[in-house]
């Protein structure tokens, strides 16, 4: 009987629609067109699927896009809550699903409107006198009601206690930036960023300035994860997940988990790392590349330090002299990120860890045996290794 | 009145001008919309600004435009020469609430003896106008 | 939902021919320059510059004579009360434009920028008239409103000679209104009135905490048995699993752990940049409230605070932190 999650589960098929600020159509027509592709990009048909997995924040029902894409009897389906911090935690519900037997092939989508729809930079307000209300209601009255703005609480605080500035944030968005230049489905493809450009934009929640904020996008995003002895019989090189976890923390709250002994410790993702870790039974070194999740360009400084890339308080040193970019110690986000590809709460970056393994990035490093990728920051969160089979 | 005249050579770029509190008072509104020939019942006729959508009639362009020239000759002075007012419009004025024009001198331009000056005027839902108007004044002695 | 597909491009296909068109209208002033309309413009907007309204001061001035304030440039070509039966002129084609947006579902309009040029300011007697260019119809774009297109147009404005004396460009938005049926001008507010702060949600765990807010005082919830302190509150201590508690109110002495300056987006009843922070009160438990009189460049993390509770805007009160 297995007891890991390692090895159990392999991605091989990816999908995605176009990135953009109007899409002009429904988001059902955006997850099930990106669930095509993927279904299609695995070489299987909607008939092979079984298994259907998406956030709670998504609109789509598993059973609509389903009947969209003409996938049949389903024995799975589940939602990851927390935003971002489901980006992978949608993941450990499809390994799970075909760990157990419970489904054969499961796709996993996510799909928004997120520029000509419901904004998430405009803030939350209102709605049912939920446990989740309440928690907003510690915050709204003060204007504190926007992601930047919560990120922004803590990366201040982290620049206080480290010495982390402006510029060292910039490094993180200049080297992402330099990626999606290469990268044809990026919004700021063939747009290149300067230092005085990041330096100079204006502020949107200081510590946090315009390009430290990822994007806002229309487009939706898919993958399609079966076992490993059904994708030995698939056309594209399985991508397989060596080890995924999810985690909570002691004193977690929604994005302001403010009242911890350190306004800096991220326990839910130390919690998941060492799961990663212990689970896969590698080690940062073991890692060729990564897919950092970055709404904004601060977590994934916190990021480099939780999974042990470096020391708490040196991922500033740690990035200084290139090591996001390619040929750096650990090429970070090589499709852009959702700083500069496209902001689709972390799913095209699962679909850009999948091509890393393939070898089939845009901006491909050479040395690809394992690619980390992980989900939102301030969260309950998640995070996977990828690796060749 | 204002009889004083503002020189070129008096003002510098960063250079504030006194703000500008504006009540939006019904007649106001109206008689700004009047003044410009503007009858568009949405200025005048609350049913028409509500069947719009609005909850009571709104302040015209043409207005919006006045109070900014006036903003600015205030500051400036009998000699000022306004030569180009460019504005963004945002949220609308509406009778009950204020709005406060504040402004600074941007950039100036010695062979023309002229200044920009960025203009906002905000009101409680945010701002109303925010642009830039450029004016030549008169050369110092 | 927006047009799209073949639709789409069959509708757009329609706008192009309107690029670079006249409107085929031309709007001629009804009266010259004259003092009268002058006047009146300058006490709707309270403008008593010299210039206008003056003679003597005008004559002494670098206008040599009375000039018409620049920005009434189009006052002198309105159509006053006609403007109010709504009807146009049907071979205006700028007209025409918006009504075929209107039929493909983009009854929104709204002004979204301006700006006038002036060659030379308008005399007494000065005759206007005026012609106007669709300059340009943008893509379509995403907008606040909803989805549309920017129309740019250019009017150029002529005195009793054909000399030109300014130009007026406008740029429109045309918008799927998915609100009102009815096309607007501006952006309506939410509510009526003056807007107001968010409002918590009030609930068992929460509306005491509130209560004691109304009569002034910052309270920590207190665990009965273990005597811990919590906060934000909620029902049962986490420490030792008790269910019963009480509460303390705060002396409202702290200091900023951390804090950001919030400048976008601006959100209606909140002034802006806006200082929240987040406190260590000294009894242990932290506060996130907003910052007052302290320029944002002047907070800082490890500052001295004190809390009092007042009112932000016409309605709530709320814990406040000053300078201690």
């Amino acid at each position: 009987m297995s007891t890991t999650l390692k090895d159990e589960a392999a991605i091989v098929g990816i999908g995605e629609t176009e990135y953009s600020k109007n899409s002009g159509r429904s988001e059902l027509a955006l997850a099930s067109e990106a669930c095509r592709a993927a279904i299609r990009d695995a070489g299987l048909t909607p008939a092979d699927i079984d298994g259907m997995t998406t956030f709670t924040m998504d609109t789509s029902d598993e059973i609509e896009v389903a009947r969209a894409v003409g996938v049949g009897d389903l024995t799975f389906f589940s939602r990851t809550p927390h935003g971002g911090g489901a980006a992978v935690g949608v993941m450990h519900q499809a390994a799970l699903a075909v760990a157990t037997g419970s489904a054969k092939a499961v796709v996993v989508y996510r799909a928004l409107n997120g520029r000509s729809g419901a904004r998430y930079s405009q803030g939350v307000s209102g709605g049912p006198t939920t446990s989740d209300l309440i928690h907003w209601s510690w915050y709204m009255p003060s204007g504190l009601m926007t992601p930047a703005s919560w990120v922004a609480m803590v990366t201040m605080r982290y620049m206080h206690e480290t010495g982390c500035t402006s510029a060292d944030l910039a490094e993180v968005c200049l080297a992402q930036r330099e990626h999606a230049v290469k990268n044809p489905r990026a919004f700021f493809y063939q747009k290149p960023l300067t230092l005085e450009e990041h330096q100079s934009a204006r502020a949107i929640v200081e510590p946090l300035g315009l390009y430290d904020c990822c994007q806002e996008t229309d487009g939706a995003a898919a993958c399609v994860v079966v076992s490993p002895e059904m994708a030995r019989d698939l056309p594209n090189p399985p991508a397989m997940i060596r080890s995924v976890s999810q985690a909570a923390g002691a004193h977690q709250e929604s994005m302001t988990s403010f009242y911890r002994p350190s306004l800096t410790d991220l326990p839910e993702v130390d919690l998941v790392a060492r799961q990663c870790w212990e689970i896969s039974g590698l080690t940062p070194d073991d890692i060729d590349a990564a897919v950092i999740y970055d709404a904004f360009s601060s977590i994934v400084l916190f990021q480099l330090e939780s999974y042990g890339f470096c020391k708490k308080g040196e991922a500033a040193d740690f990035i200084r002299d290139g090591a996001l970019r390619l040929g750096g110690r650990l090429p970070t986000n090589t499709h852009g990120g959702q700083l500069s590809e496209a902001y689709i709460h972390g799913m095209n970056g699962v679909n850009e860890g999948v091509r890393l393994i393939r070898g089939t990035s845009s901006s491909q490093p050479e040395k690809n045996d394992h690619v980390l990728v992980t989900a939102g920051v301030g969260i309950p969160t998640s995070g996977m290794i990828l690796g060749k089979a | 009145m204002s009889e004083a005249v503002l020189r070129y050579d008096q003002v510098s770029v960063g250079d504030a001008l006194p703000e500008l509190p504006i009540e939006l008072t019904s007649s106001l509104i109206v008689a700004g919309a009047v003044a410009s020939q503007d009858y568009t019942p949405v200025h005048h006729d609350k049913e028409a600004a509500q069947a719009a959508g609005m909850q009571d009639i709104f302040m015209n362009i043409l207005t919006t435009n006045g109070l900014v020239s006036r903003f600015v000759t205030d500051w400036a002075g009998v000699d000022a020469r306004i030569t180009n007012v460019s504005i963004k419009l945002g949220t609308p004025n509406l009778p009950g609430d204020t709005m406060t024009l504040t402004g600074s001198v941007a950039e100036k331009d010695d062979a023309a003896s002229a200044v920009t000056v960025d203009v906002t005027g905000k009101n409680a839902w945010g701002n109303h106008v925010t642009g830039t108007v450029k004016v030549a004044l008169a050369a110092g002695d | 939902m927006a047009i799209s597909g073949k639709e789409r491009e069959d509708f757009e296909k329609q706008l192009e021919p309107y690029v670079g068109l006249d409107i085929g209208i031309e709007d001629r002033g009804r009266d010259p320059v004259n003092a009268a309309m002058v006047r009146h413009w300058c006490e709707a907007m309270g403008d008593h510059c010299g210039a206008y309204t003056d003679a003597d001061q005008a004559g002494n001035s670098v206008h040599g004579e009375l000039v018409a304030p620049p920005t009434m440039l189009q006052a002198w070509i309105l159509g006053g009360v006609g403007m109010a039966t709504g009807e146009s002129d049907p071979r205006d084609k700028q007209k025409e434009l918006h009504r075929l947006f209107d039929a493909h579902g983009f009854t929104g309009v709204v002004a979204t920028n301006t700006e006038q040029e002036y060659t030379r300011y308008l005399k007494m007697g000065d005759e206007i008239r005026a012609t106007t260019v669709i300059e340009s119809i943008s893509e379509q774009k995403a907008t606040g409103l909803g989805i549309g297109y920017f129309i740019n147009t250019r009017t150029r404005f002529y005195d009793q000679n054909d000399d030109e004396v300014g130009w007026l460009t406008f740029r429109v938005l045309k918008f799927e209104n998915e609100a009102p049926a009815a096309a607007t001008e501006a952006e309506a507010p939410a509510a009526a009135g003056r807007p107001q702060r968010l409002k918590p949600a009030l609930a068992h765990d929460n509306q005491w905490w509130w209560d004691c807010v109304e009569q002034g005082e910052l309270a920590i919830q207190k665990c009965s048995d273990c005597q811990a302190l919590r906060h934000p509150p909620r029902p049962m201590c986490g420490e030792c699993q008790s269910s019963d508690w009480e509460f303390v109110f705060s002396t409202g002495q702290g200091t900023i752990h951390s804090y950001v300056v919030i400048r976008y987006p601006e959100v209606p009843g909140y002034t802006y940049p806006l200082v929240v922070a987040v406190v260590d009160l000294e009894e242990g438990t932290r506060f996130v409230g907003n910052v007052l009189d302290v320029e944002p460049d002047d907070v800082e993390i490890g500052m001295a605070v004190q809390a009092s509770i007042e009112l932000v805007d016409d309605e709530m009160k709320l814990p406040v932190f000053r300078r201690a």
